[in-house]
Order: C-alpha cells, then structure tokens, then sequence
C-alpha cells in the first residue's frame, strides 16, 4: 500500500528540530557571504529558467553598498511567516480547498530549506508554489488566471516553476493533517459509541480541529512531525474547548489497538511539542514586515536604492500592497 | 547582475541532496525509443556505472510552464513501489542544450533545459518479446506474466491508480523474467467517489475497451481489464486478436468477437453517450468460445470474463489473479526459470543499427501521418508475414530451451513507442540461428521453484473487508491515515495460494 508510510514526505521531508535550524542557518549564511562578496543575494530566474547569480562588483561599487546588511535568520523566518499568511490569503481568495493551501504551503516550507529569501523573493515563490500545488492536486488554474487575480506577472510564476519543482525534488506528494482528522474523528465516534448529541459535538469538535490545523500549518510543525501526529495535537487542543473525550484514554486505546511505534509518553511528547511550536506562531505585524522588506531589498538588489525606474516596479512587492491585494 | 555563474564560481556549496541531479551525472548511450512524450535513452550513470533509462519530458506548451501530464506521472510513479511496477529512480535537468543537441533558434519563451525521468533499465518489451521469430513463450511462461501482469494492475488499482495504457509495449520485460508496467503518461488517480468526469481517448485502440469505445467518461480499473483480456488473448493466439483500424472497426470488431450489447447484457448501455452513433445494425452472437476454442479450458474462463462488455461485471485483477488458470498445472514458472534473452541494445552491430535506423525514420514518417496516437492504424500485414498461432493452448510444447535471438529492432519502449501500427511489429531482421539456450530448468511441470507456491490453492486468506471504516490506529505515529486504502495488499503472491501478509500495523485499518 502507497500511503504516508512509504512516502516521500516521511523518508525525506521530516527534520530532527536541530536540522532544520542548521539548515536555515546554512541558507542564511551562503546570502550573507554572496552579499559580503558581491554585494548582492538576488538570484535572477530567468525567462528560460536558468538562475543567474550576481556579479563580482568592481571595488569601488562595492565599497559604496557595503552598508547593506543581511537579514538575520529570525527576519528571515518572520517574512516567510508573513508570505505564509499570505498563501492563505491567496487560496482563500481564489476558495481553492484546504489541501491545495496545505500543499502550497508545504512547497514553500520545503523551498526555503534550500534557499534564503535573500536569494528568491518569497513573493514570487509563494504563487509559484500555489500554482505548483493546483497543479499537482488537480485542480489546474492556468497562470495567467492566478496573475491577474493578484495583479501579478504570470510570467514570473512560470519562470519560477522550475525551481521550485527542483528545490523539491519533484516530490509532489504531500500530506497534510486534514484527513486524518476525519479518520481520527471517525474512529472516536466508534470508540466512545457516540450518541446523535455526541456526534453533534464530534463535528464541532472536528471542526475547531480544522482551524488549529490550519494554524498548525502555518509553523515548522510540518516539517518536525508527521501529519498524523499534527492532526492529534489539534484535536486534543480542540478537545480542550469542547470536552468530548478523555483524550489521554483515548491516545492509550490507539496505541492499544495496534503494535505501537511509540510509547504514550513518547507521543503525549510529540503532542507538547507541536502545542509549543503552534503556541509561538509568529504573526508578523505590519511595522515588522516595513522594517524587513526594507532590509530585504537593499541586500537583494542594492541598485534598486537609485531613483530609478526599476525600484518603481520593485515597489510594487511591498507588504503593504500585498495586504490589500486580496 | 546577470552572469550566469553557478555555485562553483561562488565557491559555495552545492545545493542540498534532495534537489534534482543534472543529466551530466549520466552518459547517454544510445536512444531506445521514441514517443509521442519524447525520446528514451539508454544512458550510464556516471558514478555508480549503472545503466539506466532516460525519459525526457518535452516541455513544449510553454503556456502552462511544466506539463501537467508529466506532474502526474511522477506523482504516481513516485507513489506506487512495487516490484511490477516500473521504479523512477529520480528526475535530473539540465540547463541549457546538452552536447548531443543542436542548438535551436531562439525568440521563444520556453525552458530550454531538458527534463527526464531516471528509470531502472528493462531488456525488453512483452510485444518486443513475443515478436521475435522463432521465439515462442511457453504456456507456464504466459502464465508467469500474466500473473505479474495482474499483480502489478492489482497494486495500482488498490492504490486508486488506472493505468490507462495497458498494452504489450508498455510492459517491459527483464532477463531475470520480472516483468513490470511502465509509461504511466496516461495514468490518473481515482477515487471511489470520484465524481468527475474523465476523458475516453485513452489506451491504444486494439486495447481500449467497449465503454470508451461508447463514449463512457465515468469508468473506473474495469478499462485496464480489457486492454489486459487483449493481451492475454494476444499471448495464446500469437498476433493481436481486436486490430482495428478506426474507431467503429474497433467497435465492430468487439461485437464479432464478444457479441452485440444489449440492455441485457449490459444494463445501461444504450444510455452511454455514442450508444445511437455506434448502434449494431444487427445482433451477433458472442463468439469467444467458438473463435478460441483452442485455448484450454481455464484459459477461455478467465478471458471470457476479461473481454466482458459490460465494465460493471468484468473480472478485477484481484479475482482474475484466483482465476483456476493459474492454480492449475503448468503452473506459472517462477521469473528467474525463465530463458534470457539477449538485449535487443548491446553488441549490436552495425548493420543492425543501420537497419535500426532505416526502421526509426519509416516508424517517424508514419507518425507524422498518423499523430494521433489513439487512432492509430493498423499495420500493414504483409501476408504469409503475420505470425500463425503459435501456441496450441495444450500442454504438450513446454519446451523452454529457446534459442537465443539476436536482436531484432529495437522493442524498448518505454515512452509512447511504437504503436500497432508501427513497423517494427514484424521485424523483418534478426538473426534465428543460434546456439542453443542453457535450459535454466523449471519445466516439466516442476515449476514449483520461486516465489509462486506450487502445491496448489491455500486458504483464501483473511482479506478484511473493505469499506469498513476503522480506526485512527492507523496511524497516530509514523503512518497517519491519510489515503483511503482499499484493503490489504498481498505482496506478489495475492490471492489463493498465498497468505495475504496479516498487514503491517498500519494498513490494517482500511481507511475508507
């Protein structure tokens, strides 16, 4: 049986917490030596597909830019935070479904273990990866469609369709904890013989389950556990509201029921933890965002802080805009 | 900004293991095929000195970026592991043209890198196979790939997979007998309650069952079912049994064979959308039994029920695999029994491969009259040219010993090769001389060696039911239960015969 089991996301995707941090940090530290020596970190995608990477600037050009400073990596993880919240935006905008914005979300998760924002505008990755993600959960929206809905370059999402797809591995496949909600929600009923009320209160249990689910893909809990164990710590923060179960009873009769991997202390762990990494999701404030997008664009592209032409076009990437777009 | 340098030139390191390799991490070698998808390539891999099967994507509809056929072969590939089943060994790109390539005139927006998937290599096609002359299968080793054959469906359709293309070039073939499903380029995910419509120009015409024929844009594992009764018809009879040259031939040709649908039959049929266009004029009688009646008897059971009109009653891949057909003696051989064949790529020749390319440009010429690749003609059958039966359905020739053929054609396809209306169908080369073959033993009725249980029919082992909607316990931990599993899946040995392994922990809740 092809399932989570023998996937792509299990084998490749799910990070000791140490390992992710060292990867955002190596990331962040290949930007800061491309800005060090070159004096910018903007990798340009072009229209064939190919990056291109910055120029050694001639001595005296680089002396002037040497005032650029680099994003530190908690800035840098706070616009990924806000590009996320933005993803969500999007799809709900366009009502794509819940599994399309998980996707889209776990593409841009697993792009940014590669690459800093420094080096790709997670502007451009973000629509990339949600049209990547309708793309890969049929339910194809062509380019140009999601472009003008945004009032952004379809081209640029083409451009950087490659990219992604490689920074990926191609591995498509993602699981997001929403249908093992059901599946967990679905067993409940059986295991404490709801009555019609009961029911009544499962759904509303599932329901706020969804919601912490979508806040739980909004963090690293993705990329730390599996989606099983994302959707048993939203339906236990759930349950706290409505009191349906016992759920630490319920947790022991699970494992009961099959030869356990984990011991109940193991998984009441995982469960704490998730709690604790979705207790600190950050929600990027707008006074943040002005402080990092400018940061951002002076160590991407430096030139941009001349009068020119091009920054009237780069300004339209600013958060503020991006807020009211959709 | 603007020069193209790569981590190299910024002495940095080079991107992380999970993204793709490039194609320079392989030497192409030669190409093996060449479809409607692209080209396919016999390659080495630089490192490892393992040779492999390159697939390039062609990435022409520049208007959506990558192409959605190519997302969902590699979703599917990169889901489905099992040892019928063709393994994508990874995706490499190259950026810009590759040395083998001209460079192209420029002004479009396209990506000009190349894409390809990185496939285990197989020796050979069963229709490569099956057309070498003088070679001929014997019934155990018909059963064999008929038996993997439906292992292998089974395993797709148990992990909501229609294949879509099921036909001879399409199942490769390699010198440890293994035979596995490739070119999953037509292949969609399904779901039991999948409402959607789905499209009906799929699978090769010879193959494509009456539904689609019909019109029926609502179908489900049933159509692989068909192509699969075609096959195994094919393999007892010797040439392809439904060669029609258009689509109401095709049709016509079903009804001779199978007799006229009617709402008897086939509840429902005359409610399918070309029902009135494609209407029998008169009623025919089925005629499979009569037509085939030199197959042996479990034989013409279990076709009976494959090359059934009515997609609801067809056999499943699951029952068909408990057919008596292959419970009874000659039981299939185990693969490894089976002869090897010398690959149809190595140690060629050169008047092979000049023959070999004399074929690609008549098998080119007939493409770009014939694009389409599902009306496909016919191949002009050159009379006294066609194969005669060549195997009688009884048990008396059960020689294995075959000589070795020395290579026809090329017969790789792993791409949308050639089609039935290729040129290669009756490969006018090849050398019949030879010595003779080691016999690897496993004939004589002792075809109990190897992972097929001989001593006959076990326990129908306990196959939960499915449907039934069961626990979270499927995966708190490790294995959440995400996809619907539609009950256990047995390994190679599914059905009689052979435990259904009791599941792993996590399997054992059919998540519905």
């Amino acid at each position: 049986m092809a399932d989570f089991l023998t996937s792509t996301h299990r084998a490749k995707w799910i990070f000791p917490p140490q390992e992710l941090k060292e990867k955002y940090k190596a990331a962040n530290q290949r930007a800061r030596q491309m800005l060090e020596k070159y004096g910018a970190t903007r990798v340009e995608v072009d229209i064939d597909g190919s990056l291109s990477y910055p120029e050694r600037q001639n001595e005296a050009k680089a002396e002037k830019h040497s005032r650029a400073k680099p994003l530190k990596t908690e800035e840098e993880h706070l616009i990924r935070a806000f590009y996320e919240f933005k993803i969500q935006d999007v799809c709900d905008a366009f009502k794509f479904p819940r599994k399309i914005q998980a996707t889209a979300l776990i593409y841009f998760k697993r792009f940014y273990l590669q690459w800093s924002v420094m080096e790709h505008h997670p502007k451009d990755i973000m629509l990339t990866c949600i049209y990547t993600a309708c793309k890969a959960e049929e339910n194809h929206v062509s380019a140009e469609e999601l472009g003008k809905g945004i009032e952004q370059s379809h081209q640029m999402i083409l451009n950087n369709e490659m990219i992604v797809l490689q920074s990926l591995g191609f591995d498509l496949i993602v699981y997001a904890p929403y249908r093992s909600l059901e599946g967990f929600v679905n067993d409940m009923e059986d295991y404490i013989r709801a009555t019609d009320d009961q029911r009544q209160t499962l759904m509303a249990l599932l329901e706020t389950a969804k919601i912490e689910a979508d806040k739980t893909m909004l963090t690293e809990a993705p990329l730390l556990f599996a989606p099983g164990q994302l959707a048993l710590a939203a339906l236990r923060r759930s349950n706290q509201v409505h009191g349906v179960l016992d759920f630490e009873r319920y947790l022991r009769s699970i494992l009961s029921r099959q030869q356990p991997v984990h011991t109940i202390s193991e998984l009441t762990t995982a469960l704490n933890n998730i709690d604790s990494v979705v207790s600190k999701l950050a929600t990027p404030t707008a006074s943040d965002m002005k402080h990092i997008d400018r940061k951002l664009k002076s160590c991407r592209d430096p030139s941009s802080h001349d009068k020119s032409k091009k920054r009237k076009h780069r300004s339209k990437e600013s958060p503020s805009q991006l807020h009211n777009m959709a | 900004m603007g020069a193209a340098a790569g981590y190299g030139q910024l002495n940095l390191e080079e991107p992380a293991t999970w993204g793709s390799r490039n194609i320079d991490c392989f030497q192409k070698l030669e190409q093996i095929g060449e479809g409607t998808y692209g080209q396919v390539y016999m390659a080495r891999d630089n490192k490892t000195g393992e040779i492999v099967a390159l697939k390039k994507i062609r990435m022409d509809n520049e208007k959506e970026g990558f192409p959605i056929t190519a997302i969902r072969e590699i979703k599917i590939l990169k889901k489905l592991q099992h040892e019928n089943v063709i393994r994508l060994k990874e995706i490499v790109t190259s950026t810009g043209p590759e040395a083998d390539e001209q460079a192209k005139p420029d002004g479009d927006n396209k990506y000009k890198g190349n894409i390809y998937m990185v496939f285990e290599y197989m020796d050979h096609d069963l229709t490569g196979l099956a057309d070498r002359p003088g070679l001929r299968f014997t019934i155990p080793q018909i059963k064999c790939y008929m038996k993997q054959l439906l292992t292998g469906l089974h395993y797709c359709h148990v992990n909501q997979v229609l294949h879509r293309d099921i036909k001879g070039s399409n199942l490769l073939i390699d010198n440890e007998g293994n035979l596995k499903l490739a070119d999953f380029g037509l292949a969609r995910s399904f779901s039991n309650d999948h409402n959607g419509n789905l499209t009906n120009r799929v699978i090769t015409l010879w193959y494509r069952p009456p539904e689609l024929l019909l019109g029926a844009t609502k179908y489900g594992p049933a159509v692989d079912m068909w192509s699969v009764g075609c096959i195994f018809a094919e393999l007892l009879q010797g040439k392809p049994v439904l060669p029609g040259k258009a689509e109401p031939e095709q049709l016509n040709k079903i009804f001779e064979l199978c007799g006229t649908p009617d709402e008897n039959n086939w509840p429902g049929v005359s409610k399918t959308p070309w029902y009135n266009k494609f209407k029998p004029t008169r009623p025919m009688k089925r005629r499979v039994r009569e037509i085939f009646r030199h197959f042996d008897r479990h034989a013409l059971d279990l076709l009976e029920k494959m090359l059934t009109l009515d997609p609801a009653q067809r056999i499943s891949a699951k029952d068909a695999l408990d057919a008596e057909y292959f419970w009874t003696d000659p039981l299939p051989c185990d693969p490894k029994s089976l002869p090897k064949y010398e690959s149809s790529h190595e140690f060629q020749t050169k008047k092979k491969r000049q023959q070999q390319r004399a074929n690609e440009e008549i098998a080119k010429r007939q493409k770009l009259q014939h694009p389409q690749q599902h009306s496909r003609l016919a191949p002009q059958m050159q009379s006294g040219q066609a194969h005669p039966p060549q195997w009688s359905g009884h048990n008396h020739h059960m020689n294995n010993s075959q000589p070795p053929i020395s290579a026809g054609p090329g017969h790789h396809h792993y791409g949308k090769g050639r089609g039935p209306g290729g040129p290669s169908r009756y490969p006018p080369g090849g050398n019949p001389s030879g010595g003779y073959y080691a016999d690897r033993g496993g004939q004589g009725g002792g075809f109990n060696s190897g992972p097929y249980p001989a001593q006959g029919r076990g326990p129908q082992g306990g196959v939960p039911t499915s449907g039934s909607r069961a626990g979270a316990s499927g995966g708190y931990g490790v294995g959440p239960p995400n996809y619907p599993q539609g009950g256990q899946y047995g390994g190679s040995g599914a059905g009689r015969g052979s435990n259904p392994l009791p599941g792993n922990r996590n399997q054992q809740f059919g998540w519905q």
